[in-house]
């Protein structure tokens, strides 16, 4: 397993209900981002179709593993590189429930995928009338250690941030569509995330405007001591790679003791209340 | 949450960036080669125009002047003038007075004294040369509706509020006015009392029978979900008042809507089929 290497957090804009023009802009970025020596390329949450794409995710969505998982493998085995994208993935014992999937892709192909758990259905959001929620976490073995995959409005609940470090997950990957008026949250809650698992989190945002909604970008890495490593511009495409280096979690960890402090008899009122709420 | 004047205070650099970058991808997406403008030489249609100006290039974008003999005001063109020049966009003038005397003319029940129904002729007829210009040049109609207008349903239905986009819809009346005075607006276009010019001396806080200060913030609660009595006891006013304007806001979301209809099939227009936006 490699201690050290660098990611690519692939902040796109995507062109609604094209996933043929949308992969061709996935395979160039993953091409330009191993130019630059990048391991993992990450995109936005939805990256294959774009995410306001309503009715249509019924003619868009695939079952994973399914044709476009199947391209892009191949460019992951060209290019040597791990990929993480989202798309509307088609149950495979059904034929119109849809989840809203993070898929994780190797060298060797497909790794895993996660169902989006927390579905955002309020203001702009309509998440729930199409998507079924996923109900495990998701982490995954790799060349690049433990890697946990969340997607979006998750990081809103820490359980899920805290449920996936605790499966082992050093690097969690948050990809995400977020309109501007979010900024604030996300701002806030990535950095909380990685501080308070003392783990790396990379954050992938969409740009663009589909349906009147501007994507704000800001995509980020983030260290286990939630210093900001690199940071994508706001509202616009861009390209950035950063270092994750898991020799960097063990001195965050040591004098802020998060994991070790945990108390777990506090879990069980968590959900005894929760159901009372 | 308190209802004062600064809740309505934007970064309005970020605000112009965001409309900016609206219309230019809008027009690039639809494919238009430009944007067509009613322009009335008032707050929003200025502020409108210039954005999309600023957006695309004042060489794309026309600014149509539609004046008619009853409400005719020497003033306003001047005002579509100084904007015009300082933002560098296009002007037409169509003068749409006989236009509007064929119509009443002909039609047999026509009754000159009501002033609604005959200032409805009038901005149905103005958005008719609009989309005639539009649909000749290939460009995009640009509207000019603010929030407060049209949470109020304060436009003739169909008629000035119809355009591809409205770049200032989100803003409340008083909120365009700060964002036209941060892209340069002329102040005497900025301060210029609020007309929809359909009869001569019509004044929109007069007719409201409100002024904008108090129900852009009236509004605001409303949007923010407060209780109408909490909004009354916070601005100080009777909550009457507060109770007759969310009834018109809720009244009036026919005029913001797709024409109802019954649902007969299994996907219906306007009811169940949710399809993007898209124009690619």
């Amino acid at each position: 397993m490699r201690e050290k290497f660098k990611v690519a957090l692939a902040q796109i804009s995507c062109k609604q209900g094209d996933k043929a023009e949308n992969i061709r802009k996935i395979e160039d970025l993953v091409i330009k981002a191993k130019q630059q020596s990048a391991e993992l390329v990450i995109f936005p949450e939805l990256s294959l179709t774009g995410y306001t794409v309503r009715d249509q995710i019924y003619e868009l969505a695939e079952t994973i593993p399914g044709p476009s998982t199947s391209v892009l493998e191949k460019l992951a085995r060209k290019t040597g590189t791990y990929i993480v994208f989202g798309m509307p993935e088609l149950s495979e014992k059904t034929q119109a429930t849809i989840y809203n999937a993070a898929v994780l892709i190797g060298p060797d192909g497909l790794v895993g995928k996660y169902r989006k758990m927390y579905l955002p259905t309020h203001s702009v959001f309509e998440e729930k009338r199409y998507f079924r929620p996923g109900y495990q976490t998701a982490v995954f073995e790799t060349e690049l250690g433990k890697t946990g995959l969340i997607i979006c409005y998750d990081i809103f609940f820490p359980e899920v941030s805290r449920l996936t470090r605790l499966k082992g997950a050093q690097l969690i990957v948050c990809i995400s569509a977020s309109p501007a008026v979010r900024r604030t949250f996300f701002e806030t809650l990535t950095t909380a995330r990685a501080m308070e698992n003392t783990t790396f989190l990379a954050y992938v945002n969409l740009v663009g405007i589909e349906d009147g909604l501007q994507f704000w970008g800001g995509s980020r890495l983030i260290g286990p001591n939630g210093k900001v490593l690199v940071k994508a511009k706001y509202d616009e495409e861009d390209l950035v790679i950063g270092e994750v280096n898991y020799a960097d979690i063990r001195p965050v960890e040591t004098f802020v003791p998060t994991l070790k402090d945990l108390r777990p008899e506090l879990f069980d009122k968590l959900k005894e209340n929760a159901e009372k709420l | 949450m308190e209802l004062t004047p600064s809740v309505l205070d934007l970064d309005w650099s970020d605000v112009k960036t965001k409309i900016r970058r609206f219309i230019k991808d809008y027009v690039k997406a639809s494919g238009a080669e430009g944007i067509v403008s009613g322009l009335s030489g008032g707050l929003d249609s200025s502020t409108t125009a210039a954005l999309s100006a600023l957006a695309i290039g004042g060489d794309k974008v026309l600014g149509l002047l539609l004046p008619e003999q009853e409400t005719y005001n020497v003033e306003d063109i001047e005002h579509v003038k100084l904007v015009a020049e300082k933002f560098r966009f296009k002007t037409e003038i169509v003068d749409i007075t006989p236009t509007l005397k064929a119509f009443y003319n002909s039609i047999s029940i026509f009754e000159p004294t009501d002033k609604i129904c005959k200032g409805n002729i009038k901005a149905r007829t103005r958005i008719i040369y609009i989309y005639y210009y539009a649909n000749r040049r290939n460009l995009l109609v640009c509207g000019s509706s603010d929030k407060s207008e049209t949470m109020m349903g304060y436009f003739t239905k169909w008629g000035d509020v119809a355009a591809d986009i409205s770049p200032v819809m989100d803003l409340y009346k008083t909120q365009v006015r700060k964002l036209a005075q941060h892209i340069g607006i002329p102040k005497e276009i900025v301060t210029k009392p609020a007309s929809p010019a359909l009869w001569p001396g019509q004044l929109a806080e007069e007719e409201l029978g409100i002024k904008y200060e108090t129900l852009d913030l009236i509004l605001y609660g409303l949007e923010h979900f407060m209780k109408t009595g909490e909004i009354a006891q916070q601005l100080g006013i009777e909550e009457e008042l507060v109770d007759k304007i969310k009834r018109r806001w809720l009244f009036m979301e026919h005029k913001r809507r797709m024409p109802l209809t019954t649902k007969i099939q299994y996907r219906t227009v306007g009811a169940d089929f949710r399809l993007p936006h898209v124009l690619y």
